[in-house]
Protein backbone atom coordinates (compact mmCIF):
# COMPACT_ATOMS: atom_id res chain seq x y z
CA UNK A 1 0.00 0.00 0.00
CA UNK A 2 2.85 2.37 0.76
CA UNK A 3 5.89 2.70 -1.41
CA UNK A 4 9.30 2.47 0.11
CA UNK A 5 11.05 5.63 0.86
CA UNK A 6 14.42 5.46 -0.84
CA UNK A 7 16.02 8.04 1.43
CA UNK A 8 15.51 5.95 4.52
CA UNK A 9 17.02 2.88 2.90
CA UNK A 10 20.04 4.80 1.71
CA UNK A 11 20.62 6.38 5.05
CA UNK A 12 20.43 3.21 7.09
CA UNK A 13 21.96 0.82 4.62
CA UNK A 14 21.03 -2.76 3.90
CA UNK A 15 20.44 -3.56 7.56
CA UNK A 16 17.48 -1.25 7.71
CA UNK A 17 16.08 -2.48 4.41
CA UNK A 18 13.89 -5.01 6.12
CA UNK A 19 12.58 -2.25 8.35
CA UNK A 20 11.80 -0.08 5.37
CA UNK A 21 8.15 -1.00 5.23
CA UNK A 22 7.57 -0.34 8.89
CA UNK A 23 9.54 2.90 8.77
CA UNK A 24 7.66 4.19 5.76
CA UNK A 25 4.37 3.23 7.38
CA UNK A 26 5.33 5.09 10.53
CA UNK A 27 7.08 8.08 9.01
CA UNK A 28 4.87 8.63 5.98
CA UNK A 29 1.44 7.19 6.64
CA UNK A 30 -0.24 9.28 3.97
CA UNK A 31 -0.87 7.58 0.68
CA UNK A 32 1.93 8.79 -1.64
CA UNK A 33 -0.66 9.25 -4.35
CA UNK A 34 -1.84 12.49 -2.73
CA UNK A 35 1.63 14.02 -2.94
CA UNK A 36 2.10 12.78 -6.48
CA UNK A 37 -1.21 14.28 -7.50
CA UNK A 38 -0.32 17.56 -5.79
CA UNK A 39 3.01 17.63 -7.64
CA UNK A 40 1.25 16.95 -10.91
CA UNK A 41 -1.11 19.81 -10.26
CA UNK A 42 1.71 22.27 -9.70
CA UNK A 43 3.68 21.14 -12.74
CA UNK A 44 0.90 20.46 -15.23
CA UNK A 45 -1.92 22.56 -13.86
CA UNK A 46 -5.35 21.22 -13.00
CA UNK A 47 -6.12 18.06 -14.94
CA UNK A 48 -9.21 18.39 -17.06
CA UNK A 49 -11.98 16.17 -15.89
CA UNK A 50 -14.16 14.40 -18.39
CA UNK A 51 -17.87 13.91 -17.72
CA UNK A 52 -17.41 10.14 -17.71
CA UNK A 53 -14.64 10.39 -15.17
CA UNK A 54 -16.75 12.49 -12.84
CA UNK A 55 -19.68 10.08 -13.05
CA UNK A 56 -17.40 7.11 -12.47
CA UNK A 57 -15.93 8.88 -9.48
CA UNK A 58 -19.36 9.64 -8.03
CA UNK A 59 -20.64 6.12 -8.62
CA UNK A 60 -17.54 4.61 -7.03
CA UNK A 61 -17.85 6.92 -4.06
CA UNK A 62 -21.51 6.02 -3.53
CA UNK A 63 -20.72 2.33 -3.84
CA UNK A 64 -17.84 2.56 -1.38
CA UNK A 65 -19.90 4.50 1.14
CA UNK A 66 -22.72 1.97 0.92
CA UNK A 67 -20.28 -0.92 1.16
CA UNK A 68 -18.55 0.46 4.21
CA UNK A 69 -21.69 1.29 6.14
CA UNK A 70 -23.26 -2.06 5.20
CA UNK A 71 -20.17 -3.89 6.37
CA UNK A 72 -20.12 -1.93 9.61
CA UNK A 73 -23.82 -2.45 10.34
CA UNK A 74 -23.56 -6.14 9.51
CA UNK A 75 -20.66 -6.46 11.93
CA UNK A 76 -22.60 -4.65 14.60
CA UNK A 77 -25.43 -7.18 14.34
CA UNK A 78 -24.99 -9.93 16.93
CA UNK A 79 -22.98 -12.48 14.97
CA UNK A 80 -25.55 -13.62 12.41
CA UNK A 81 -23.66 -16.84 11.73
CA UNK A 82 -23.68 -17.79 15.41
CA UNK A 83 -27.35 -16.90 15.73
CA UNK A 84 -28.11 -18.90 12.64
CA UNK A 85 -26.18 -21.91 13.89
CA UNK A 86 -27.96 -21.65 17.21
CA UNK A 87 -31.34 -21.48 15.53
CA UNK A 88 -30.50 -24.55 13.47
CA UNK A 89 -29.42 -26.43 16.58
CA UNK A 90 -32.51 -25.36 18.49
CA UNK A 91 -34.69 -26.53 15.67
CA UNK A 92 -32.83 -29.82 15.58
CA UNK A 93 -33.26 -30.29 19.33
CA UNK A 94 -36.98 -29.58 19.14
CA UNK A 95 -37.42 -31.88 16.19
CA UNK A 96 -35.47 -34.71 17.80
CA UNK A 97 -37.32 -34.28 21.10
CA UNK A 98 -40.59 -34.61 19.21
CA UNK A 99 -39.26 -37.73 17.51
CA UNK A 100 -38.27 -39.17 20.86
CA UNK A 101 -41.65 -38.51 22.42
CA UNK A 102 -43.37 -39.93 19.34
CA UNK A 103 -41.21 -43.03 19.58
CA UNK A 104 -41.96 -43.30 23.28
CA UNK A 105 -45.67 -43.13 22.60
CA UNK A 106 -45.27 -45.76 19.91
CA UNK A 107 -43.30 -47.90 22.33
CA UNK A 108 -45.96 -47.60 24.99
CA UNK A 109 -48.67 -48.48 22.48
CA UNK A 110 -46.68 -51.48 21.28
CA UNK A 111 -46.06 -52.58 24.87
CA UNK A 112 -49.79 -52.55 25.54
CA UNK A 113 -50.33 -54.44 22.30
CA UNK A 114 -47.76 -57.08 23.27
CA UNK A 115 -49.30 -57.37 26.71
CA UNK A 116 -52.73 -57.86 25.23
CA UNK A 117 -51.58 -60.45 22.70
CA UNK A 118 -49.60 -62.26 25.36
CA UNK A 119 -52.61 -62.36 27.65
CA UNK A 120 -54.95 -63.62 24.96
CA UNK A 121 -52.42 -66.23 23.86
CA UNK A 122 -51.78 -67.45 27.37
CA UNK A 123 -55.39 -67.34 28.47
CA UNK A 124 -56.20 -70.13 26.07
CA UNK A 125 -53.11 -72.27 26.49
CA UNK A 126 -51.80 -71.77 30.00
CA UNK A 127 -53.94 -69.78 32.46
CA UNK A 128 -51.71 -70.77 35.36
CA UNK A 129 -48.64 -69.28 33.73
CA UNK A 130 -50.61 -66.15 32.97
CA UNK A 131 -51.57 -65.74 36.62
CA UNK A 132 -47.97 -66.31 37.66
CA UNK A 133 -46.80 -63.83 35.06
CA UNK A 134 -49.23 -61.16 36.24
CA UNK A 135 -48.00 -61.49 39.81
CA UNK A 136 -44.35 -61.50 38.73
CA UNK A 137 -44.76 -58.51 36.48
CA UNK A 138 -46.38 -56.53 39.25
CA UNK A 139 -43.60 -57.47 41.65
CA UNK A 140 -40.77 -56.82 39.23
CA UNK A 141 -42.12 -53.47 38.11
CA UNK A 142 -42.30 -54.47 34.48
CA UNK A 143 -45.80 -53.04 34.15
CA UNK A 144 -47.40 -49.90 35.49
CA UNK A 145 -49.92 -50.43 38.25
CA UNK A 146 -52.80 -48.34 39.47
CA UNK A 147 -54.73 -48.60 42.65
CA UNK A 148 -55.46 -47.17 46.08
CA UNK A 149 -52.73 -46.84 48.63
CA UNK A 150 -50.71 -44.59 50.89
CA UNK A 151 -48.72 -41.48 50.07
CA UNK A 152 -45.84 -40.52 52.38
CA UNK A 153 -44.30 -37.10 51.80
CA UNK A 154 -40.98 -36.04 53.31
CA UNK A 155 -39.59 -32.52 53.01
CA UNK A 156 -36.27 -31.01 54.04
CA UNK A 157 -36.37 -28.79 57.12
CA UNK A 158 -37.14 -25.15 56.21
CA UNK A 159 -33.64 -23.98 57.16
CA UNK A 160 -31.82 -26.91 55.55
CA UNK A 161 -30.06 -24.59 53.09
CA UNK A 162 -27.95 -23.15 55.88
CA UNK A 163 -25.45 -25.96 55.60
CA UNK A 164 -26.72 -28.35 58.25
CA UNK A 165 -27.00 -31.48 56.16
CA UNK A 166 -28.63 -33.35 59.01
CA UNK A 167 -31.73 -31.28 58.33
CA UNK A 168 -32.05 -32.71 54.86
CA UNK A 169 -33.84 -35.91 53.96
CA UNK A 170 -31.18 -38.58 53.56
CA UNK A 171 -31.21 -41.65 51.40
CA UNK A 172 -31.31 -43.76 54.55
CA UNK A 173 -34.53 -42.03 55.65
CA UNK A 174 -36.15 -42.85 52.34
CA UNK A 175 -34.90 -46.41 52.57
CA UNK A 176 -36.45 -46.83 55.99
CA UNK A 177 -39.79 -45.46 54.76
CA UNK A 178 -39.74 -47.67 51.66
CA UNK A 179 -38.83 -50.77 53.63
CA UNK A 180 -41.51 -49.93 56.20
CA UNK A 181 -44.09 -49.71 53.44
CA UNK A 182 -42.95 -53.04 51.99
CA UNK A 183 -43.25 -54.54 55.44
CA UNK A 184 -46.72 -53.06 55.77
CA UNK A 185 -47.81 -54.94 52.68
CA UNK A 186 -47.33 -52.53 49.80
CA UNK A 187 -47.61 -54.16 46.41
CA UNK A 188 -45.96 -51.53 44.26
CA UNK A 189 -44.14 -48.33 45.11
CA UNK A 190 -42.73 -45.24 43.50
CA UNK A 191 -40.58 -42.39 44.79
CA UNK A 192 -41.13 -39.08 42.99
CA UNK A 193 -42.55 -40.99 40.04
CA UNK A 194 -39.76 -43.56 39.84
CA UNK A 195 -40.83 -47.16 40.34
CA UNK A 196 -39.19 -48.87 43.27
CA UNK A 197 -38.82 -52.61 43.12
CA UNK A 198 -36.80 -55.14 45.03
CA UNK A 199 -33.81 -54.33 42.80
CA UNK A 200 -34.00 -50.54 43.02
CA UNK A 201 -31.15 -48.87 44.87
CA UNK A 202 -31.81 -45.80 47.00
CA UNK A 203 -28.45 -44.16 47.49
CA UNK A 204 -26.89 -40.79 47.90
CA UNK A 205 -24.28 -38.96 45.87
CA UNK A 206 -23.06 -35.88 47.65
CA UNK A 207 -26.21 -34.30 49.01
CA UNK A 208 -28.46 -35.65 46.28
CA UNK A 209 -30.63 -38.69 46.83
CA UNK A 210 -30.51 -41.15 43.96
CA UNK A 211 -33.35 -43.53 43.31
CA UNK A 212 -32.56 -46.03 40.60
CA UNK A 213 -29.52 -43.79 39.87
CA UNK A 214 -31.78 -40.82 39.09
CA UNK A 215 -31.05 -37.81 41.27
CA UNK A 216 -34.13 -36.42 43.01
CA UNK A 217 -34.94 -33.17 44.74
CA UNK A 218 -37.24 -32.74 47.72
CA UNK A 219 -39.98 -32.96 48.68
CA UNK A 220 -39.87 -36.72 48.37
CA UNK A 221 -43.18 -38.41 47.69
CA UNK A 222 -43.31 -42.13 48.33
CA UNK A 223 -46.45 -43.67 46.90
CA UNK A 224 -47.30 -47.22 47.84
CA UNK A 225 -50.15 -49.16 46.27
CA UNK A 226 -51.79 -51.63 48.58
CA UNK A 227 -54.85 -52.38 50.64
CA UNK A 228 -56.07 -48.89 51.65
CA UNK A 229 -57.50 -50.17 54.92
CA UNK A 230 -54.69 -52.30 56.19
CA UNK A 231 -51.64 -50.54 54.72
CA UNK A 232 -51.81 -47.34 56.85
CA UNK A 233 -52.48 -49.17 60.09
CA UNK A 234 -49.74 -51.69 59.52
CA UNK A 235 -47.35 -48.92 58.46
CA UNK A 236 -48.12 -47.11 61.69
CA UNK A 237 -46.85 -50.15 63.54
CA UNK A 238 -43.47 -50.32 61.79
CA UNK A 239 -40.16 -48.81 62.84
CA UNK A 240 -40.44 -46.42 59.89
CA UNK A 241 -43.21 -44.53 61.66
CA UNK A 242 -40.99 -44.07 64.72
CA UNK A 243 -38.20 -42.90 62.47
CA UNK A 244 -40.47 -40.28 60.90
CA UNK A 245 -41.40 -39.03 64.35
CA UNK A 246 -37.72 -38.82 65.24
CA UNK A 247 -36.96 -36.88 62.07
CA UNK A 248 -39.72 -34.42 62.84
CA UNK A 249 -38.79 -34.00 66.48
CA UNK A 250 -35.01 -33.74 66.20
CA UNK A 251 -34.32 -32.45 62.68
CA UNK A 252 -37.54 -30.60 61.85
CA UNK A 253 -38.03 -32.76 58.75
CA UNK A 254 -41.75 -32.71 58.07
CA UNK A 255 -43.60 -35.76 56.85
CA UNK A 256 -47.21 -36.59 56.07
CA UNK A 257 -48.90 -39.93 55.62
CA UNK A 258 -52.18 -39.91 53.75
CA UNK A 259 -54.43 -42.46 52.13
CA UNK A 260 -54.99 -41.95 48.44
CA UNK A 261 -57.77 -43.52 46.43
CA UNK A 262 -55.88 -43.77 43.17
CA UNK A 263 -52.13 -43.96 42.77
CA UNK A 264 -50.12 -44.83 39.72
CA UNK A 265 -46.85 -46.72 39.94
CA UNK A 266 -45.18 -46.34 36.54
CA UNK A 267 -43.32 -49.23 34.97
CA UNK A 268 -39.65 -49.30 35.86
CA UNK A 269 -36.92 -48.92 33.29
CA UNK A 270 -36.58 -51.78 30.84
CA UNK A 271 -35.92 -54.91 32.87
CA UNK A 272 -32.56 -56.52 32.40
CA UNK A 273 -32.19 -60.25 32.10
CA UNK A 274 -30.08 -61.39 35.01
CA UNK A 275 -30.74 -65.11 35.08
CA UNK A 276 -32.28 -67.64 32.77
CA UNK A 277 -32.98 -71.31 33.23
CA UNK A 278 -34.50 -73.80 30.83
CA UNK A 279 -38.11 -74.70 31.45
CA UNK A 280 -38.62 -78.03 33.15
CA UNK A 281 -39.86 -80.53 30.63
CA UNK A 282 -43.02 -82.12 31.99
CA UNK A 283 -42.51 -85.55 30.40
CA UNK A 284 -38.93 -86.20 31.35
CA UNK A 285 -37.75 -84.18 34.34
CA UNK A 286 -34.18 -85.49 34.13
CA UNK A 287 -33.61 -84.27 30.62
CA UNK A 288 -34.65 -80.74 31.36
CA UNK A 289 -31.88 -79.85 33.80
CA UNK B 1 -16.52 17.42 -3.41
CA UNK B 2 -18.22 14.91 -5.67
CA UNK B 3 -16.39 12.06 -3.98
CA UNK B 4 -17.34 13.20 -0.49
CA UNK B 5 -20.95 13.84 -1.47
CA UNK B 6 -21.10 10.45 -3.18
CA UNK B 7 -19.67 8.78 -0.09
CA UNK B 8 -22.26 10.46 2.16
CA UNK B 9 -25.00 9.46 -0.28
CA UNK B 10 -23.73 5.89 -0.23
CA UNK B 11 -23.68 5.85 3.58
CA UNK B 12 -27.27 7.12 3.74
CA UNK B 13 -28.37 4.61 1.11
CA UNK B 14 -26.68 1.78 2.98
CA UNK B 15 -28.32 2.81 6.26
CA UNK B 16 -31.76 3.12 4.69
CA UNK B 17 -31.76 0.07 2.44
CA UNK B 18 -29.93 -2.24 4.85
CA UNK B 19 -28.87 -4.75 2.21
CA UNK B 20 -28.05 -8.23 3.47
CA UNK B 21 -24.47 -9.38 3.06
CA UNK B 22 -23.97 -12.88 1.65
CA UNK B 23 -22.47 -15.28 4.17
CA UNK B 24 -19.51 -15.98 1.86
CA UNK B 25 -18.05 -12.48 2.07
CA UNK B 26 -18.68 -11.95 5.77
CA UNK B 27 -15.13 -12.91 6.85
CA UNK B 28 -13.82 -9.94 4.83
CA UNK B 29 -16.05 -7.31 6.40
CA UNK B 30 -13.88 -6.38 9.41
CA UNK B 31 -10.82 -5.93 7.21
CA UNK B 32 -12.84 -3.96 4.67
CA UNK B 33 -14.09 -1.62 7.38
CA UNK B 34 -10.56 -1.05 8.69
CA UNK B 35 -9.28 -0.40 5.16
CA UNK B 36 -12.11 2.07 4.63
CA UNK B 37 -11.23 3.82 7.89
CA UNK B 38 -7.63 4.04 6.77
CA UNK B 39 -8.66 5.64 3.47
CA UNK B 40 -10.99 8.04 5.28
CA UNK B 41 -8.30 9.19 7.69
CA UNK B 42 -5.81 9.47 4.84
CA UNK B 43 -8.25 11.61 2.88
CA UNK B 44 -8.96 13.81 5.89
CA UNK B 45 -5.28 14.34 6.51
CA UNK B 46 -4.65 15.13 2.85
CA UNK B 47 -7.46 17.67 3.03
CA UNK B 48 -5.83 19.31 6.03
CA UNK B 49 -2.44 19.18 4.28
CA UNK B 50 -4.11 20.93 1.36
CA UNK B 51 -3.28 18.22 -1.13
CA UNK B 52 -6.64 16.39 -1.20
CA UNK B 53 -7.48 14.85 -4.53
CA UNK B 54 -10.81 13.21 -5.19
CA UNK B 55 -9.51 10.73 -7.69
CA UNK B 56 -6.69 9.62 -5.43
CA UNK B 57 -9.14 9.40 -2.52
CA UNK B 58 -11.64 7.18 -4.31
CA UNK B 59 -9.00 5.04 -5.97
CA UNK B 60 -7.07 4.55 -2.73
CA UNK B 61 -10.33 3.79 -0.90
CA UNK B 62 -11.31 1.17 -3.48
CA UNK B 63 -7.86 -0.37 -3.75
CA UNK B 64 -7.50 -0.47 0.03
CA UNK B 65 -10.77 -2.35 0.50
CA UNK B 66 -10.23 -4.70 -2.41
CA UNK B 67 -6.61 -5.40 -1.58
CA UNK B 68 -7.34 -6.02 2.09
CA UNK B 69 -10.14 -8.44 1.21
CA UNK B 70 -7.90 -10.09 -1.35
CA UNK B 71 -5.11 -10.61 1.16
CA UNK B 72 -7.49 -12.17 3.64
CA UNK B 73 -8.97 -14.35 0.91
CA UNK B 74 -5.49 -15.47 -0.11
CA UNK B 75 -4.62 -16.15 3.51
CA UNK B 76 -7.79 -18.21 3.93
CA UNK B 77 -6.89 -20.28 0.89
CA UNK B 78 -3.36 -20.84 2.22
CA UNK B 79 -4.55 -21.61 5.73
CA UNK B 80 -2.94 -18.52 7.28
CA UNK B 81 -6.04 -16.34 7.13
CA UNK B 82 -5.89 -15.18 10.75
CA UNK B 83 -2.19 -14.35 10.57
CA UNK B 84 -2.57 -12.36 7.37
CA UNK B 85 -5.63 -10.61 8.80
CA UNK B 86 -3.51 -9.67 11.79
CA UNK B 87 -0.78 -8.34 9.49
CA UNK B 88 -3.26 -6.21 7.55
CA UNK B 89 -4.85 -4.94 10.74
CA UNK B 90 -1.44 -4.03 12.19
CA UNK B 91 -0.28 -2.12 9.11
CA UNK B 92 -3.58 -0.31 8.60
CA UNK B 93 -3.92 0.30 12.32
CA UNK B 94 -0.50 1.96 12.47
CA UNK B 95 -1.40 4.11 9.46
CA UNK B 96 -4.73 5.11 10.96
CA UNK B 97 -3.01 6.00 14.19
CA UNK B 98 -0.28 8.04 12.51
CA UNK B 99 -2.78 9.84 10.27
CA UNK B 100 -5.02 10.56 13.23
CA UNK B 101 -2.01 11.99 15.06
CA UNK B 102 -1.24 14.24 12.07
CA UNK B 103 -4.86 15.38 11.97
CA UNK B 104 -4.68 16.13 15.67
CA UNK B 105 -1.56 18.23 15.12
CA UNK B 106 -3.35 20.12 12.37
CA UNK B 107 -6.46 20.79 14.40
CA UNK B 108 -5.04 21.51 17.84
CA UNK B 109 -1.53 22.60 16.83
CA UNK B 110 -0.24 20.29 19.51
Amino acid sequence: MSEREPRVDEARGAFAASMGLLTSVLARPLDPGYEAAARRRTTEGRPRRTAGGVILLAVLAVALGALTVTAASTLRAPQPAVVQARAVLEEEVTRRSLEVSESEQQLAALDIEIQRLQNTALEATDPELLAQLTVDEAASGAVALQGPGVRVTLADAPNADEGDIDRRVHDSDLRIVVNGLWAAGAEAMSVNGIRVTGLTAIRSAGQAVLVDLVPLAGPYVVEAIGDPDRLPTRFAGTAARDHLALLRGVYDISSTVEVASSLIAPASAAPTLDRAAPLPVPDDEEEGT
Amino acid sequence: MIAVLGLVLGVVAGLLLEPTVPVGVQPYLPIAVIAALDALFGGLRAQLDGIFDEKVFVVSFLSNVVLAALIVFLGDQLGVGTQLSTAVVVVLGIRIFANAAAIRRHLFKA
